[in-house]
This record gives C-alpha cells, sequence and structure tokens, in this order.
C-alpha cells in the first residue's frame, strides 16, 4: 500500500518559530511615519498592537520560542499532514516528485489560524479585551474569530463587501466564533464613510477594510488591531507550516528542489518556504526554487513596482516599502481567485527584488482548471487562492514529464474549497472572467505624475 | 431552393460616415466618394457556393442576376427591375419568392432592406442577410460574408430561431440620437457564432459609474502625444464628456491634446489625419450584444485606416454589464487578413485600472 501521508506527534510540533530578518542578503528597509516620514518606532505601533507582537516584528533573534499555550491550541489540528500526491503524478504522467502541506485540517480550514492564535494569545496576555480586523473572502475573518473564541476576545471583522454578500458562510462561521461581521466600506468608521459618499456601489477592497479596521483600533482603548498577513510577525508565525514540512520530509528521506505557494499578502507562501530558504541563503541549497504565485488581476511582485507605499486604502497605515500596484487598487468585484491585496509582505518583496525567490502569475481560469485536476485526482477541492500554487506546481511538473527530470515538488495545501463552491459553480458554467491588471498602461498614467 | 436578392446601393453611407442611405442620404454618399458594398460582399459570401447545388431565384442585374452569373450560379430571374431600383422591388421579388416556394430567402443589405423584406415576408420563409448596410442592429445577419457559406450548407437540416428587425430613425441618426425601433420579427437560422445577436443598449446607474471609472483610466494614461480615433458610443463619449468637450454620439472624432481635432469623420478624413500623426491609438467599444468591435456603426474606420494605425494600437472598452450580456465578439471589416489578425484573446479596459480578457472570434 502507497505511503502517501507522513504525519508527526504532536511532541514533534516545533517549539520556536524562524525568524527570516535575522539572514536576509540585506536589511529591511525601515517603515516610515506618514506624518512625520521618520522610521516609526515601538509607541507608534502601541495603539496597534501589543508589545510583544512589536518585539517579534522587529526582532533580529533567528529562533523565537512558541508559547506553551498557544502549541497546545495548535495540537486541534497540528502537526498538519504532508502528502505524496501519487495520483496527480500519475495523471500528468511526471517524473516529478510531489508533496503538499495540508494546512485545510484546521477548524477554520486554513492555514490563517497559525499566526490567528498567536495573535489571540498575545493580546489577551497583555489585557487586550476586543480585536479589530479586516477579511477579504473570509477566511482571515474566520480564523481570527475562531482564535478570539477560545481566548474570550471580543472581535470586530471589516468583511469586503463584495465577499460579505458572495460568501455567507465565512460569514456565518464567524458569527458561530461569537464575531460581529460588518461589510465593508460601512458606516462604521470615518474611512468607511468617506468611500461610500464617493462611491455608493463600491465593491471594496482589502485595502479599505484595512483602514476601517485599523481606525476602530485607534480610537478605542479596549482594541487592538490585528492582520493575517503582510507583517514580519504574521509571517514568522506562519513558518510552524515549513518547519513540520522539513521533519516530515526527512522521515522520508527527500528535501524539495521547488518549493511553491500562492502569495497575496505572503503569510502563506512564507510559511511553507522560509525555513527552506533559510538553508538557501546558508548556502547549503544554493539551487532551492521557491515560488511565489499570484494572480493576473492583481500581479503584486510580477508587475508592481518596489516602492514605500500606504498598508491601506485611506493612509492611515504607515509607509512600507514593498511591491505595490498602488494602494487605491480594487479588485474586480467578481474575482474569485481571492489574493486581492495590493501590496505584498516587506520580507517577500526584499526577498524577490534580491533574486532570492521567484514570482508568476496566472488568469483565473486556468487556476480553476488545475484545481480541477488536483480535485479529481487527489480528491481535496482547494480553495481558489491555494490553487493558483497548484497551477504552478502542475505546470513545474509538466517541465519535468519533458525533461525527465525527478523534481521535488513541495506546495502549500493552504486551504480547502469548502466555502468556495460558487466560484467552482461559476467556473463550471463558464461565468469566470479572465481579468489582468495593465500594468503597462498604468506605467503610462503613472509617468505623467510629477515626481517630488 | 434559394430566393437571393441584393440592395445595389446598401452600405454606400459607410466609409464616409453617413449613417445610412435612405431617401437623400444616397446622394450625398455618392458626392462623398461613397462605393455600394452589397454586390462586393455578395460576392464574397458565395464564391464557394457552387458545390452546394441549390438553385437560385433571383433579379435582374445590380438586383442578383450579375453576381450569380459571374460565379456561374444557377439561377432564374423572377423579377425584373429597372436600373434605378427601390424599395417595391424588394417587396416585388419577395412576393415572387413566396410564390415559388422558397426555403430560403438570402439578401444583401442593412437593416432598410431586411425592414422592406419582413414587411412582405413576415415569418413565412427563414430570411439571412449578408451584412453590407450602414445600419445593421437587426439579429438575422450573419456575423460576416465569409461564414455564409456554411450557413447555405447546413441551413436545410439547422434550428431556426425569431430575429429581431430593427431599425434606426435616420433623420434622428443623422442627428446624433440613437432611437432604435423594433420592427417587427422574422424566421432566421438559429447559429449563436455565425448570427449576431441584436444591438442592446444598457441603461443602469451601476453602468454610468462603470462607464466613468474606464474614462477615468483611459484620460490617465492618454498622452498629448498621440493623436486618438474614438469610434461610436456611450462608453467612449464618457472619456470626451470627462473633460468638457463634445463628441459626436454615433460618429468617429479625433482626439488629440484634449481637443477634438475632427469631427463625425469618414474614411478619407481618417486616412489622411493617420498620415500626418505620428503616433495614433484607436479607441473602440463592441456593440452590446451583438458584440462586433469593428463592421457595424464604425465603418469609417475600415481596414485601410487600421492597417495604417496598427493592430497594436487599438484599445477596448467595454462596461462589465456590457461584456456579460455580450457572449461573443467579432470582427467584421471586409478584410479577411485584417480580422484574422484582429482576432484571438484581446484586453478590454473594464474598469478602473483594470482590463478582462476576451476572444474574439476568428471569421
Amino acid at each position: 500500500m502507497a505511503d502517501n501521508k507522513i504525519l508527526l506527534d504532536e511532541n514533534e510540533i516545533p517549539k520556536r518559530w524562524y525568524n527570516i530578518s535575522k539572514d536576509l542578503p540585506v536589511p529591511l528597509s525601515p517603515v516610515i511615519h506618514p506624518g512625520t516620514k521618520e522610521p516609526i518606532g515601538p509607541q507608534d505601533l502601541a495603539p496597534l498592537f501589543p508589545m510583544e507582537l512589536i518585539k517579534q516584528e522587529v526582532s533580529q533573534k533567528r529562533w523565537i520560542k512558541i508559547p506553551e499555550e498557544v502549541r497546545d491550541i495548535y495540537t486541534i489540528w497540528r502537526p498538519s499532514p504532508l502528502y505524496r500526491a501519487s495520483r496527480l503524478e500519475k495523471v500528468l504522467k511526471t517524473p516529478a516528485k510531489i508533496y503538499y502541506k495540508y494546512e485545510g485540517v484546521s477548524p477554520p480550514g486554513s492555514h490563517k489560524p497559525n499566526t490567528a492564535v498567536a495573535q489571540a494569545y498575545y493580546n489577551m496576555k497583555e489585557g487586550v479585551e476586543r480585536i479589530s480586523t479586516e477579511t477579504g473572502a473570509g477566511q482571515w475573518g474566520s480564523a481570527i474569530s475562531f482564535a478570539t473564541n477560545l481566548f474570550d476576545l471580543a472581535c470586530s471583522i471589516y468583511m469586503v463587501k463584495v465577499s460579505y454578500q458572495q460568501k455567507p458562510y465565512r460569514r456565518n462561521l464567524m458569527n458561530v466564533w461569537g464575531a460581529e461581521v460588518n461589510p465593508s466600506p460601512s458606516t462604521k468608521t470615518q474611512a468607511g464613510k468617506k468611500i461610500l459618499e464617493e462611491n455608493p456601489e463600491t465593491t471594496g477592497s482589502l485595502g479599505i477594510a484595512i483602514s476601517e479596521a485599523v481606525e476602530d483600533a485607534a480610537t478605542h482603548d479596549d482594541t487592538k488591531y490585528s492582520l493575517g498577513s503582510v507583517l514580519n510577525h504574521v509571517l514568522l508565525h506562519q513558518t510552524i507550516i515549513g518547519l513540520e514540512s522539513k521533519k516530515q520530509l526527512a522521515k522520508v528521506d527527500e528535501y524539495p528542489d521547488i518549493v511553491v505557494s500562492s502569495c497575496g499578502g505572503g503569510s502563506n507562501f512564507a510559511g511553507i518556504s522560509f525555513p527552506f530558504i533559510y538553508d538557501k541563503l546558508k548556502g547549503d541549497r544554493k539551487d532551492l526554487k521557491a515560488t511565489a504565485v499570484e494572480p493576473l488581476a492583481c500581479p503584486t511582485l510580477t508587475k508592481g513596482i518596489y516602492a514605500y507605499d500606504f498598508g491601506d486604502t485611506a493612509m492611515l497605515t504607515p509607509l512600507i516599502k514593498m511591491y505595490t500596484i498602488g494602494h487605491d487598487f480594487v479588485p474586480p468585484g467578481i474575482h474569485a481567485g481571492g489574493l486581492r491585496y495590493h501590496g505584498d509582505s516587506p520580507l517577500i518583496s526584499l526577498l524577490y527584488d534580491e533574486g532570492v525567490i521567484n514570482a508568476k502569475a496566472y488568469y483565473q481560469t486556468e487556476v480553476f482548471e488545475a484545481a480541477s485536476v488536483f480535485g479529481k485526482a487527489e480528491g481535496i477541492i482547494p480553495a481558489p487562492e491555494t490553487a493558483h500554487a497548484i497551477k504552478n506546481v502542475i505546470d513545474e511538473a509538466l517541465k519535468c514529464k519533458k525533461t525527465g527530470e525527478e523534481k521535488t515538488i513541495l506546495f502549500n495545501l493552504s486551504g480547502h474549497g469548502h466555502f468556495d463552491m460558487g466560484a467552482y459553480d461559476a467556473y463550471y458554467n463558464n461565468k469566470l472572467e479572465d481579468y489582468e491588471y495593465p500594468a503597462d498602461l498604468v506605467k503610462k498614467a503613472l509617468a505623467k505624475i510629477p515626481q517630488l | 431552393m434559394i430566393g437571393f436578392l441584393i440592395n445595389p446601393i446598401a452600405g454606400l453611407g459607410g466609409t464616409v460616415g453617413l449613417k445610412g442611405t435612405d431617401g437623400n442620404t444616397y446622394k450625398k454618399a455618392l458626392e462623398l466618394g461613397g462605393t455600394p458594398l452589397a454586390a462586393q460582399r455578395a460576392r464574397v459570401a458565395l464564391s464557394d457556393c457552387y458545390t452546394l447545388n441549390e438553385e437560385y431565384l433571383t433579379c435582374s442585374g445590380t438586383m442578383g442576376e450579375d453576381v450569380l452569373r459571374d460565379l456561374k450560379l444557377k439561377y432564374k430571374i423572377i423579377h425584373k427591375n429597372k436600373k434605378k431600383t427601390t424599395a417595391k422591388d424588394t417587396k416585388k421579388a419577395c412576393i415572387a419568392f413566396l410564390k415559388m416556394g422558397v426555403d430560403l430567402i438570402l439578401f444583401s443589405g442593412g437593416d432598410g432592406t431586411a425592414k422592406d423584406i419582413v414587411s412582405v415576408v413576415k415569418k413565412r420563409v427563414p430570411i439571412l442577410g449578408i451584412p453590407s448596410g450602414v445600419k445593421m442592429h437587426s439579429s438575422i445577419f450573419a456575423i460576416n460574408p465569409n461564414t455564409v457559406k456554411d450557413l447555405l450548407c447546413n441551413f436545410h437540416n439547422m434550428e431556426l430561431s425569431e430575429g429581431e428587425i430593427l431599425d434606426v430613425d435616420e433623420k434622428s441618426y443623422q442627428a446624433d440620437h440613437f432611437n432604435v425601433q423594433l420592427f417587427g420579427y422574422a424566421i432566421t437560422l438559429k447559429a449563436p457564432y455565425r448570427v449576431q445577436g441584436r444591438k442592446n443598449t444598457f441603461y443602469e446607474v451601476p453602468e454610468d459609474r462603470s462607464k466613468e471609472e474606464i474614462a477615468k483610466f483611459v484620460l490617465e494614461f492618454m498622452e498629448d502625444k498621440t493623436t486618438y480615433i474614438l469610434s461610436a458610443g456611450t462608453t467612449i463619449k464618457k472619456i470626451c464628456d470627462l473633460i468638457g468637450v463634445e463628441k459626436t454620439l454615433l460618429g468617429v472624432d479625433v482626439l488629440k491634446n484634449g481637443k477634438v481635432i475632427a469631427k463625425d469623420t469618414n474614411e478619407k478624413q481618417l486616412l489622411k489625419i493617420v498620415e500626418q500623426s505620428s503616433e495614433v491609438v484607436i479607441i473602440v467599444s463592441p456593440i452590446g450584444s451583438q458584440g462586433f468591435i469593428f463592421g457595424r456603426g464604425n465603418q469609417q474606420i475600415s481596414s485601410k485606416v487600421i492597417k495604417k494605425v496598427g493592430i497594436s494600437n487599438i484599445i477596448i472598452l467595454s462596461t462589465p454589464h456590457k461584456l456579460s450580456q455580450t457572449p461573443h465578439l467579432f470582427v467584421d471589416t471586409g478584410d479577411l487578413e485584417i480580422d484574422k489578425k484582429l482576432s484571438g484573446k484581446k484586453r478590454i479596459i473594464t474598469s478602473y485600472r483594470m482590463t478582462t480578457l476576451r476572444i474574439i472570434k476568428s471569421p
């Protein structure tokens, strides 16, 4: 019988997260206060985050201890299984060996609770009573409400309006876990009201929702803000994925030649890849290929510019140096593929700029086609976001079919698609449009803006 | 047996920027150097049809006989007309077609000719148009002349469907007001990739906002050094509305440096402007529901103009709603080579800084 599932015991859950900031080829650029234009300090972030997370955000320690209370909660679903996709390999007739880390086993169905639980814990320890946050399709919203519920914290979620309408069941999941969910832009914040005045029919965006959540936290003493991706401490928590994967692959005497994951804000890509990129940066695995996969509708890395930009639309957040397609970016309303954030993690942006990682972008119909091939072969229905990675994995596997190489490919199956069957329905009824961000035309537009 | 007729003056106004060929417009079109397209398009449509072994009943001279004779197709004249033909000849021919029991009426013309035919034929026999008029909003025309042969090969076995006969009040049209009216219904061949749908106009609040978003983006990337040929339609007109410049709704204007430098142009004028400009871009929008990007409503942007401007210098705009109601996109410039180059996967600007990829069907 084929040994397709590689498991670890609960006591093999890593005891430390890996902090790639320590090993970067060049230092990260400082985060800038939009008012003073000076690098921000801990006091600037204190209204939004608990001190322990601020420390993690700027830490230069390579390894950071995972609190036992957090590991204890992780045991609800961790260690997550690593699968050999042998059925997919057969369908593709590829000599490549494909492995995937399945994070869909968590109660919210994705990798997001790896950081949600940690963040809720640190907030609880510092006496915070409420968390405010944003969510796009609802993966992050479900995860944070799952986590805040475990620590008896209140939770207010600003959900991008079009997703609030199109994905009611994720919203209901948040309600089960006690969260209050608001369609964004809402009338609860000044940021939301301003956007609604300008465009009452807006479908909303992550940038707008972030503005609302940040304003909510900044204007309430009992509330802190929580983010599902982009920031260093969030990516830090997600490295548990890659650290477990390393142990699991070692059990079958394997190490990846290629690591792939989808990339919106960067947390799931960082999670699976950073522990392996550590080896590459050390010089042990110079040929490791790590690919971040994004949609052509929101091609932050492949078509964006590496510059300082706001993390949100209302320009409430500090200026972060990252790959961006502009903080006023609003993705098309019926883009089913997710991954719609205008920017990217500063860590991932730096690694991409330095050539340590690659990036690839696809249209959503080809992504759903790949998802269907995977679902049929392996049985697991991937979330549309995750399917971006699968498309690249299939491409790499087919390359191996041509060349005859037996490469080992590892990817992060970051979430299941059970709440996204509406998107699959649109795909099967040929209602999905292929969107593409017209970077060349936007470049022309930006060239006309005077540079100060 | 196929009843076949040509409206000899159909299409005369197209490349010279007139909105039709009814009434006095015919003389004006001739003065401006317009050429009728109907016979030429009919020749393209029937050029390989001698293998089909169909017999054609037709009218004398320019109303059908000349083309069939030249193509060596089997025909019989059932209506003799004078040299100067009128709508009466079309109607008399149709009466004869019905008497002889034809299986299909094939005509070369536009909405006006379709209206004349249906006034006699009603729904008694299926009709199919070879698109060669200026106005072709009705849903009984083949996508382009090249698809006619495929349709004629199979029409005996094809499903039929109801088609709408639309016409635009030409006086209003000339005065830049689009007022399409439903004249009646006909029976035509059911073939979505081969027979065009009707034109639809979309009126919705979100539609207006979409047009604004698209126009805002276009204005952002427009450059002073570039000359822009702006095709017809409300989506494109919005660009000029936002900068407070007048644009003809149904005509083709030329914009440079934020000013309209030529209004309601014809092919000749466009060719001259292109000759004199270093960089030219054509901005077009598909006809709602019908899906034509070139060849309907903008024949003055002819294949000659497109060749000079360059295929890569064409920008297509459409609101998402229009696109969702327009299942197929087509081009029909009359030049098969250009049509093929224009077809394939193309980006369409559907929102502020966003495009949608769609396939323009190859002839």
